[in-house]
């Protein structure tokens, strides 16, 4: 049986830049092609942290700065 | 009570194009209207837009820092939702107001700015699909003749 191996994007211990709407070049990093955003598993962020970046995503996408959708 | 929010706006950039000075007023008036205090404010960017919003492929960023009651918020909100000169708008509560954007917005008060003109690619793709709704729109069914009859025959 092959082992999936899956490559971890973020930083457990939170010391990246701070997550903002605005930069959005930090934000691409935890976007599929598609335009989904990363589960947990694969950013490696801890809880408080992932909701930020849900939330930074959202409002860059709903000012027009990320894709909804590819 | 007040809190401090930060508001990021989409200018229209042919109001931008047209004259600066009046398009920075949609944002500031707005806020001195609902008895706001402008802590800061700029451009942030002209750039090309992830999808298309209101059939502009580019917009004009400005972002504001400024403090306001709670309760003028959803007449402030109001105000940017009809005027059509706003694409978009996002306002979100802030903790303060960096030194750093105090800073960039003091540089930009003394600048004349005007908006560069789009790129030819970006201009061409919005006659084109600009032409293909209209076209989706202007589609004329034509009712055959013998359909007609059949249906005057009933």
């Amino acid at each position: 049986m092959k082992r999936r191996i899956r490559t971890v994007i973020g930083s457990k211990n939170c010391d990246d830049p701070v997550i903002d709407y605005k930069n959005i070049e930090y934000l691409l990093k935890f976007l599929t092609p598609q335009g989904q955003i990363l589960s947990r598993r694969r950013t490696g962020f801890c809880n408080q942290c992932q909701k930020q970046l849900k939330t930074a995503i959202k409002r860059a996408r709903h000012v027009g700065l990320l894709p909804f959708v590819g | 009570m007040t809190q401090i929010y930060e508001t990021l706006v989409l200018l229209d950039n042919d109001v931008v194009r047209a004259d600066w000075k009046k398009a920075k007023a949609i944002v500031t008036d707005t806020i001195t209207k609902y008895d706001g205090t402008l802590h800061s404010c700029r451009r942030w960017d002209e750039k090309r837009l992830a999808y298309p919003i209101n059939r502009k492929n580019r917009a004009t960023y400005y972002i504001a820092y400024f403090e306001m009651p709670g309760d003028k918020m959803p007449g402030f909100r109001r105000d940017f939702e009809l005027n059509e000169r706003v694409l978009r708008y996002l306002v979100v509560c802030a903790d303060e107001v960096s030194e750093e954007e105090k800073k960039l917005a003091a540089e930009e008060d003394g600048t004349e700015y005007t908006v560069p003109e789009p790129p030819e690619d970006d201009a061409l793709e919005i006659t084109e699909e600009e032409a293909a709704e209209d076209l989706s729109d202007d589609i004329d069914v034509e009712v055959p003749a013998e359909a007609g009859a059949l249906d005057s025959g009933r």
